[in-house]
């Protein structure tokens, strides 16, 4: 029994951080049909801007997890700057897949940026732990960090599900995602609404860097690589563009990574996501949330 | 046949013949530029040749988005490693020499492919019931998972076979060409790539050739003319895992150690499978010249940013940019996309018996260009 | 709208190389990184015109950018690190004068493919005697280069047993992994442990060669393996259902090889929250775990935490150690790991051999160093090669230790370490 709520409570550690990140993954996903690779770099841009600011804000005498304001803001930042610079023009004259090329030259940009950089270099930082405090349920420790991402994801989902609903820009958002040249007509600025979607997936990219350091303590340049592969498979296995789908799939993740390591065999967790995925996919195409969409003739 | 026909043919078999003697007469040759970087440049970009033009029949050809193409290529290079490892100690062939050494090359890249294509196949069957970024996601699922399994087989560790644990390289690799050898082999890559480039032409204007095009431009409309979709979705996956197999026992004659991060999603090197994808993309999508082309020239950047003399007379500044080969890298691949979006090739193909038309057909682009801007100058000049 | 193309791409352009470029010259120091540019303009000239320059490059290939460039630029700043002492000093003395020396410095990204490019090309500029790769994997790619085309190579770092076995041109300054394992085994005989767990990562080199090596010890030390878990990848994150496995099977210690941006974040603190209380013994790679333990963590965690290392301040029996830290400190400000200690070493190996061999061709400096009957003396010990051209030295037990109250966690030497 220990045995089984241990591998759930690890299960849901890994799978609330997967499950945040996906949550700003989906949203980039679902409006621009992009499968943006440098997603996974935007958490190392927050985790390192988190790493930098934790001990200022300390210092100042303020919780440290205030820092996530200025990460959110650097990341969303970087966001608008990479959707900017380099996807804007090339979806002006590409297809999807140019796109596609271009965020993984980006991901690659950035992961050597940031190497580049002095203070950063290549070498793993170690940042603050934050809400170390642990609990003990049925016998088992939980960290506070885990409860929290849990929350985190779950607010952080309603919030989004609100604003896509009711907020106009948000309601923009929808009208892209759906059919960009509709939305054109409607007389809704797409640009505006690419861009802002971008600023909100790279800024809650923070909010997962937070959270991500708090549990997983370290960050380097290339620590967005598995992240983001990661935030991949859960969206699509929730269904892309659906939040809850991404929350959801998150957690499967965690827990059938958790749930190979304990049950099965450890150095295999990998193989054991992707089947679950592979499974899921085939018996619905559409991943678990997702909504089937006839093709038009 | 038609004479054009007839006069095509000829000239790319001579090429073919051309490409081969050159293979041939190169290896024969000696001198340390060649043995240290020409004779190895070329066995690494063959089979980063056939790897994207066997990626551009899923991709440009039958229009299906795979992430997971070195999977097959890791399955090829283990397969065909183990097996030539297996008949070294069997004590079948001693040095890399002879008749029985090239029994055991041919049974092992054949095998290697084989084993690829096998693979493909039970992979091909789910996953290509799956379109767009689910297909590509479920590809790079089985990538993920074939990697994951071969650090986990015993026999794929360090010796290989039953000397050493699963971990990540195995050494004593059987296949492994040393730089003399690489050049005294180097006709092997002169035949594999004509053989594979000219399957993958015969491939491609075949009858399969025509069907799976009509499956990429209009799945709906091809199946409803006839074309059995799914059959040839999987017919056309499992050839190209086929090459990719093949790819990966050139790969393992060219390294003495495999490890299975080469194979990887993504690393350190160009060769995995998000960049086989771009090699595909930037050469054009469905024209397998253009995937030649894009193989070569991206290695070529990537080969001469570390290893170029002329970095060296670089302004310092562009020097520390340099340090970073990834970076370089990255940012040219972003200027070719934004200025040729469609690719080096767009879907045309690159064809010898073209050639003595090119100059009249840069004639018409600049006529064509000065026209435009004569009419540009005109309608400004009307306005003000 | 092409205006607009251009002018993000420019901004982009502008962007990443000004950033680059001050990061490439702020990294490596503004000294060394114009000595580096300098020798390898200098390698072009003695490899053609013979040694009439009064300099000596010595190659160096390792990951310098991508995933595993902690590991490179780490060997790189050990090896820059012994350049500049020797050449301050006066350089190498052969028997046709004194030079100085250089490095030309190569990145592999931690790719066999790239790592072979490398070592072809510098070659093909002339260079007899090379620092590399830092990894197991990319090392067994170039070995038997190094030995058809006669260049001497030390691995600095490349611990797997077969890498210098059948190839006489290859050299490490490091140990090989049944050493390592044999001694960590002997350890937890020594200290009366019956029963030992092993967590490992089944898809590493350095990982499954040590566990294999442990596994092999403990067989013939009568120690019981009562668990063995592994992690599919070196970047795993999560622990804690290893360890899980471990508790329940009532393991008295955990080999644990994995390097220090593992233990200190991750692996520890997971252990221990797992309900696991006895010891975790690493390998070399668990050095400077003091480096990555949060701020804010228990640190009573680090209690218990064992590992075998090359070479203790303490417990060195010459001044050498303590010099390498004290100028590695002064130099970069922070304390080196074992990649720069051995990555140093490589380089005074070879200072060593060419000043034994007179001369700075690949052949006689191989023949230099399979003098088995030399001693070496460098910062990770006193050692001598044996006839495979692995360093015959003696390891050194370390741990950490935390008292309430304390700081932070301190490192301390337990004992030397001999294989009965």
């Amino acid at each position: 029994m220990i045995t089984f709520i241990q591998f759930l409570i690890t299960g849901l550690r890994l799978g609330s951080v997967y499950a945040l990140i996906a949550l700003g993954y989906t949203m980039v996903y679902g409006i621009i049909k992009l499968i943006n690779f440098a997603h996974g770099d935007f958490i190392m841009v927050g985790g390192y801007s988190l790493f930098f600011t934790i001990p200022v804000f300390m210092n100042l005498g303020l919780p440290g997890w205030l820092a996530v304001v200025p990460a959110i803001v650097i990341c969303a930042l970087v966001g608008m700057l990479v959707e900017l610079l380099a996807y804007r023009p090339v979806r002006k004259t590409g297809n999807n897949l140019t796109c596609l090329i271009t965020a993984i030259a980006m991901s690659f940009v950035l992961e050597n940026l940031a190497q580049a950089i002095p203070a950063i270099g290549p070498d793993p930082k170690v940042p603050y732990t934050l809400f170390a405090s642990t609990i003990s349920i049925a016998g088992v420790s939980v960290s506070h960090a885990t409860i929290l991402t849990v929350a985190v994801s779950a607010v952080i989902m309603v919030a989004l599900y609100f604003f896509t609903q009711k907020a106009k820009i948000g309601c923009a958002m929808r009208c892209v995602s759906e059919d960009k040249e509709a939305a054109t007509l409607m007389g809704i600025d797409v640009n505006k609404a690419i861009i802002v979607t971008f600023g909100i997936g790279a800024g809650l990219a923070a909010v997962a860097a937070l959270m991500y350091i708090a549990q997983y303590p370290k960050v380097f340049t290339t620590m967005g690589v598995t992240l983001g592969i990661y935030a991949f498979v859960a969206a699509v296995l929730g269904g892309i563009g659906s939040l809850p789908g991404a929350v959801l799939g998150g957690l499967v993740i965690g827990i059938v990574q958790s749930g190979a390591n304990t049950y099965i065999n450890s150095s295999m967790s990998d193989t054991f996501v992707y089947l679950i995925l592979i499974v899921v996919l085939m018996l619905k195409p559409a991943g678990i949330l997702g909504k089937n969409v006839g093709e038009k003739v | 046949m038609t004479k054009t026909d007839k006069r095509r043919y000829l000239l790319n078999f001579a090429a073919a013949v051309l490409v081969f003697a050159v293979t041939v007469v190169m290896g024969m040759t000696g001198g340390d530029a060649m043995k240290l970087s020409i004779a190895p440049s070329i066995w690494q970009c063959s089979y980063l040749i056939i790897m994207a033009a066997s990626l551009n029949l899923v991709l440009g050809f039958l229009g299906q988005l795979s992430l997971g193409h070195c999977g097959f290529m890791a399955v090829g290079a283990y397969t065909s490693a183990l097996l030539s490892l297996a008949f070294e100690r069997a004590g079948f062939y001693t040095d890399k020499s002879g008749p029985a050494f090239l029994l055991v090359l041919v049974l092992s890249v054949l095998l290697a492919g084989i084993a690829a294509a096998v693979l493909g196949l039970v992979v091909g069957i789910p996953a290509l019931r799956l379109k767009g970024d689910y297909l590509a996601i479920i590809t790079l699922g089985f990538g993920m998972i074939i990697v994951n399994v071969i650090n986990n087989l015993p026999f794929c560790g360090q010796q290989g076979l039953d000397q050493g644990s699963a971990s990540s390289a195995l050494y004593a690799n059987g296949l492994a060409f040393s730089n003399d050898e690489k050049m005294s082999y180097l006709w092997v890559v002169g035949v594999v790539v004509i053989l594979c480039m000219t399957s993958m032409f015969m491939f491609v204007r075949s009858k399969y050739g025509r069907a799976i095009r009509a499956i990429r431009d209009n799945e709906i409309a091809a199946s409803a003319s006839g074309i059995n979709v799914s059959y040839f979705k999987v017919i056309t996956f499992t050839i190209s895992a086929f090459y990719a197999g093949i790819t990966g026992a050139l790969y393992s004659c060219c390294n003495a150690a495999l490890a299975t991060t080469s194979f990887a999603f993504t690393n350190g090197s160009i060769l995995n499978s998000v960049f086989i994808v771009v090699m595909v993309v930037v050469g054009g999508m469905g024209s397998l010249t253009g995937s030649v082309i894009a193989a070569v020239l991206l290695f070529l950047l990537n080969y001469t940013i570390k290893n170029g003399g002329w970095v060296d007379l670089l302004p310092a500044f562009l020097q520390g940019v340099f340090t970073y080969p990834m970076l370089v890298y990255s940012i040219a691949l972003i200027i070719v996309i934004m200025f040729r979006p469609r690719g080096i090739m767009g879907s045309r193909e690159f064809a010898l018996c073209d050639i003595p038309k090119w100059p009249g057909q840069f004639r018409s682009y600049l006529a064509a260009r000065r026209a435009g801007r004569e009419d540009r100058r005109k309608e400004a000049a009307h306005h003000g | 709208m092409k205006k607009n193309r251009l002018l993000a791409l420019l901004l982009a352009l502008c962007m990443a190389f000004s950033l680059a470029a001050c990061g490439g010259s702020g990294t490596s120091g503004d000294t060394s990184d114009g000595e580096s540019a300098d020798g390898a303009a200098d390698a072009g000239d003695a490899g053609e015109s013979g040694s009439s320059d009064a300099s000596i490059t010595l190659g160096m290939i390792g990951p310098l950018t991508g995933s595993l460039a902690v590991y490179g630029t780490h060997v790189q700043r050990g090896v820059e690190l012994a350049i500049e002492e020797i050449n301050a000093a006066g350089g190498v003395t052969l028997s046709d004068g004194t030079y100085q020396l250089a490095v030309e410095a190569r990145d592999d990204q931690g790719d066999s493919t790239e790592c072979v490019n490398a070592m072809n090309s510098l070659i093909s500029e002339g260079i007899g005697l090379v620092i590399g790769s830092a990894t197991s994997g990319c090392t067994s790619a170039i070995t038997s280069i190094a030995n058809s085309e006669g260049v001497v190579l030390i691995t600095p770092s490349g611990t797997a047993d077969t890498l210098t076995t059948e190839m006489d041109y290859v050299f490490r300054t490091c140990f090989k992994d049944s050493f390592q394992g044999e001694l960590a085994a002997q350890y937890a005989a020594d200290e009366g442990y019956t029963k030992v767990g092993i967590v490992y990562c089944s898809a590493d080199t350095y990982s499954a060669g040590l566990r294999d090596a442990f596994t092999a010890a403990c067989a013939d030390k009568g120690l019981e393996v009562v668990a063995e878990e592994s992690v599919a990848t070196m970047t795993e994150v999560d622990y804690t259902n290893q360890f899980n496995k471990m508790v329940s099977a009532g393991a008295e210690l955990v080999f644990t090889p994995f390097y220090y941006d593992v233990m200190g974040p991750y692996l520890v603190p997971q252990a221990r929250s797992a309900g696991f209380t006895g010891v975790l013994l690493g390998a070399d790679g668990v050095d400077n775990t003091e480096t990555t333990i949060p701020d804010g963590a228990d640190l009573s965690v680090y209690n218990d935490v064992m590992f075998v290392n090359h070479y203790s301040t303490e417990l060195a029996t010459s001044d050498i150690s303590v010099n390498f830290v004290a100028s590695y400190e002064a130099k970069y400000g922070e304390t080196p790991n074992n990649f720069d200690a051995l990555g140093y070493d490589a380089v005074y190996v070879y200072k060593a051999a060419m000043e034994a061999a007179g001369s700075a061709d690949a052949a006689a400096v191989q023949a230099a160093l399979a003098n088995q009957s030399v001693t070496y003396e460098v910062a990770t010990g006193s050692f001598s090669f044996d006839d495979t051209g692995t360093p015959i030295k003696s390891g050194v037990l370390m741990g950490y230790s935390y008292t309430e109250g304390d700081e932070a966690v301190s490192k301390i030497a337990v004992k030397v370490l001999n294989v009965a």
